[in-house]
């Protein structure tokens, strides 16, 4: 009864405004957006030169290679998959993309848009394994994983390949007014795939086939044709990464990728992209590998030792994880 | 003579899973403008048929034929491409996305790589409003009642603009209200020149929509009827293979006049209000309502999977509160969700452990589970209420809908309880397992002592089966009568009033 005389009496102001605020709170990404002002602000009082130009560069470099990487395992996740590879198949895109461009004769301009189709290789390779076969995705890629991580060593028994010549060094350490160009790389790409997510019907076949894919291929969508490009785009958003990478330390290291995995996956759970497929956003993870990247600037700046930084993020997960929890229960 | 080509023709079509043989050598036809119905009792193959015909199943041996030309199925893309469509019969919709998007999934309208999403959404609107006004296109799909998302799955069908239109058992989750505007729907469809297979266990409708009528037994064709000869007693003859037993349960005084089960003013904000009612010992008790009318919340309210805000529950004379369904079914209260596939079945596990899981308890050795009295009781319930399996350890999802329906009733009917609270229990079940479902119920009842609650959108069913029957209406009581003077105009009124 209260209740009801409530809802009648309250005028219709404050009820949109409710509305404005229970819908950005059902937004998969918000819990990340509030975490990370928290911590600007927070990092802005405590340090004195967290916003400066030079720091705010690094932070945003820091973010943008572990950042493409999860732009792709995004993808994968929406489509109900995962990809354990990717950090393996950064590393051996990057190798590979060293080698044609030393060895091979590659003009140093073709050699991002190369690897990256070499990458796309490599996640398709997972495609026809999960979406062909109906295999497991955990267990193909932890397989690929280690294969791709063998062959790196395989090829540079160890060893990096350099130099890359200062021509193919733009990408990596170049800069557009201002702005690191593998920055500007991810962001373009991020934008692209919000577009593709929101205006193409591939990018909506991937939300109903992880949403349900049953209710997918009765709605006659090629839902393994689906589940093979997100596996490759995930592969080629990887390679970008390592290339990249590559072109900024001018070397191709075998163990360029090794961190990348976990980063990528945490920077997509935290933007509040589901395990279980069909929900998630590109803004939330481009949110979530801002705020991994700013938590590690954080506490080198506290001077806080990089053991505990582990610490932290582990840390922190599981806080998004409880506020996500409590956000669904709303 | 010119009779029309079919649009569509099964030729001889077979289908195993297995050892299982689900479908015999069926053929059947569908001309332009026609509906044809397809009636079997639960386990007959009419799911396995339309699987067929929609390219989910692979047919093991026939031929199928599109405006007389062989077409071959892999996928129900390529059905879709020959203009079939199917609403199924398990709700099998994106949750995450809207209304509108579900229902123009895969078929986005816009140029060739950018959506137009006005376009799209305006379209899928359209859709909407033919089958039904009341649903809101930008809302997501999880937020929606079993109904509606039924609804949605129709409006689905029809947007694909095919010219073969498959229902499978569409009114199974609808209320009076929302079956007789999909009636005047299929009408105006047919009177297009578009066809449809309508599949049913409401005989009534069956008999109005249809302009044919196949009867499957046992996965074999059993003959085909035209709606005037169709009567009630035939067609429940032919489905079943013998004359149909009697209808209703005897009228009957109940022996004890204890109280079981006593709500007063149970109230929750937004569901329901100052509900009151008591249960005896031994009764059964039908709720009778619209969509809406606040039954299934005012159940998970007393199994304490809600909270109530107001109001007190009595059980045996004295006073509870659940704080969880766990503490609910250790007092001897049990519910049996409406949603069966989402809330009652554990897809993975067989038949038995699907059956027997929450009386494990009553199972357990000193060391070892007892899995084969276990079985033999499964096997004793599954007998009564005729259910049709092929052995109780394969899993679940490979029974018919009404099958599994069957087996989540049997389980919690191998429990003690004091009060069982049914929603909709026969949903989707034929009209003969309907009789001896309610027969268990009944000896129930008389030898246990237990008392049950029936919710039911069905009032025939309440007619057949309850003591006194409770009419609900936007979330209040409007009223109690013996069955002896209730009659389905009277529970109508009663609810309007
Ligand atoms: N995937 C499967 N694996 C094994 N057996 C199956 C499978 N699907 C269906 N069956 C069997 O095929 C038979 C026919 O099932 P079907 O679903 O077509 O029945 P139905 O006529 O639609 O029944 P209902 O009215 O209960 O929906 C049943 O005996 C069922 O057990
Ligand atoms: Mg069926």
């Amino acid at each position: 009864m209260a209740s009801a005389n409530t809802s009648e009496l309250s005028t219709p102001a404050p009820r949109r405004q409710a509305s404005l605020l229970s819908r950005f709170w059902a937004w998969e990404g918000s819990g990340v957006l509030v975490a990370l002002v928290a911590l600007t602000a927070a990092l802005t009082l405590a340090t004195d030169n967290f916003l400066s130009a030079y720091n705010v560069s690094v932070v945003l470099r820091q973010a943008a290679f572990v950042g493409l990487v999860a732009l792709g395992q995004t993808l994968v996740l929406l489509v109900g998959g995962i990809d354990l590879s990717v950090g393996a198949a950064a590393g051996l895109s990057s190798i590979v993309g060293a080698i044609a461009l030393t060895q091979w004769g590659i003009h140093p301009y073709l050699i991002i848009p190369f690897t990256m189709f070499f990458g796309f290789a490599l996640g398709a390779l997972n495609g026809v394994f999960v979406a062909g076969l109906r295999l497991n995705p955990f267990i193909v890629t932890l397989a690929t994983w280690e294969i791709f991580a063998g062959l790196t060593l395989v090829i540079t028994k160890g060893y990096p390949i350099r130099p890359l010549g200062d021509q193919f060094g733009i990408f990596g350490k170049g800069e557009i007014w201002g702005i690191p160009v593998p920055v500007i790389i991810f962001f373009a790409s991020a934008i692209f795939l919000i577009w593709m997510l929101r205006q193409t019907r591939f990018g909506r076949n991937i939300f109903a086939v992880g949403g349900n894919r049953d209710a997918a291929i009765l709605a006659g969508i090629r839902v393994r044709l689906v589940e093979f490009t997100a596996f490759g785009m995930a592969g080629m958003f990887a390679a970008l990464a390592g290339i990249l990478f590559a072109s900024r330390m001018d070397a191709g290291q075998p163990s360029v990728g090794e961190g990348w995995l976990m980063g990528a996956i945490t920077a997509a759970i935290l933007g509040g992209t589901s395990l279980r497929g069909g929900q998630g956003s590109i803004v939330g993870t481009v949110l979530g590998a801002l705020l991994l990247a700013v938590l590690g600037n954080g506490t080198v700046l506290l001077n806080v030792s990089g053991f505990w930084q582990r610490v932290i993020v582990g840390g922190v997960v599981l806080v998004a994880v409880l506020v996500d929890l409590l956000r669904r229960k709303d | 003579m010119n009779t029309p080509a079919p649009v569509f023709e099964a030729r001889r079509v077979s289908k195993s899973f297995g050892p299982v043989s689900a479908l015999k050598d069926v053929s059947i036809t569908l001309f332009p403008g026609e509906v044809h119905s397809i009636i079997g009792e639960n386990g007959a193959g009419k799911s396995t048929l339309m699987n067929i015909i929609c390219g989910r199943f692979q047919p093991t041996e026939g031929q199928l034929f599109v405006d007389g030309k062989e077409v071959h199925f892999h996928l129900p893309k390529d059905a879709q491409a020959h203009g079939i469509a199917i609403a199924p019969q398990e709700i099998s919709l994106v949750p995450h996305l809207s209304v509108a998007e579900n229902i123009m999934l895969g078929a986005h309208c816009g140029p060739a790589l950018s959506i137009d999403w006005r376009k799209t959404r305006a379209e899928a609107t359209r859709h909407l409003h033919e089958v039904d006004n009341s649903i809101d296109p930008a809302a997501r799909v999880s937020s929606l009642s079993k109904a509606q998302q039924q609804l949605v799955q129709i409006a689905r069908a029809a947007a694909t603009e095919a010219r073969v239109l498959i229902f499978d058992e569409p009114t199974a989750t609808l209320t009076y209200r929302e079956e007789e505007t999909l009636m005047s729907y299929i009408e105006a469809l047919a009177r297009e020149g578009r066809s449809a297979f309508y599949i049913s266990h409401r005989l009534d409708e069956v008999r109005r929509l249809s302009h044919r009528i196949t009867v499957l037994r046992d996965g074999v064709h059993v003959g085909e009827l035209a709606p005037e000869e169709a009567s009630r007693e035939r067609m429940v003859t032919m489905m079943a293979g013998r004359p149909p037993k009697a209808g209703a349960q005897p009228l009957r005084d109940l022996p004890s006049t204890d109280t079981v089960l006593k709500v007063e003013g149970l109230t929750r904000a937004h569901e329901f209000r100052d509900l009151s009612f008591s249960l005896r010992k031994g009764e059964i008790l039908g709720v009778s309502g619209l969509v809406g009318s606040g039954r299934t919340e005012m159940a998970k309210c007393i199994f304490g999977a809600t909270r109530a805000d107001a109001g007190r529950i009595e059980l045996n004379g004295k006073p509870v509160s659940f704080r969880g369904p766990l503490e609910a079914i250790r007092a001897g209260v049990i519910y049996l969700p409406e949603e069966r596939k989402q809330e009652g079945i554990f897809p993975l596990l067989s038949i038995a452990e699907n059956t027997g899981l929450p009386t494990l308890d009553r199972f357990t050795g000193l060391l070892h589970l007892r899995n084969r009295d276990m079985m033999a009781e499964v096997e004793k319930l599954a007998g009564q209420m005729k259910a049709k399996f092929n052995s109780l350890r394969d899993p679940i999802t490979s029974l018919s809908g009404g099958n599994q329906q069957k087996f989540i009733i049997a389980r919690w009917l191998m429990r003690d309880a004091h009060v069982l609270i049914m929603d909709e229990p026969t949903r989707g079940i034929d009209v003969n397992a309907k009789f001896e479902i309610q027969s268990v119920l009944r000896k129930l009842t008389e030898e246990r002592g237990l008392s049950i609650i029936v919710i039911s959108s069905e009032m025939e069913e309440l007619l057949d089966v309850a003591d006194r029957i409770m009419v609900m209406h936007e979330g209040k009581v409007k009223g109690a009568i013996d069955r002896r003077e209730a009659s389905q105009e009277g529970l109508l009124q009663m609810a309007m009033s």
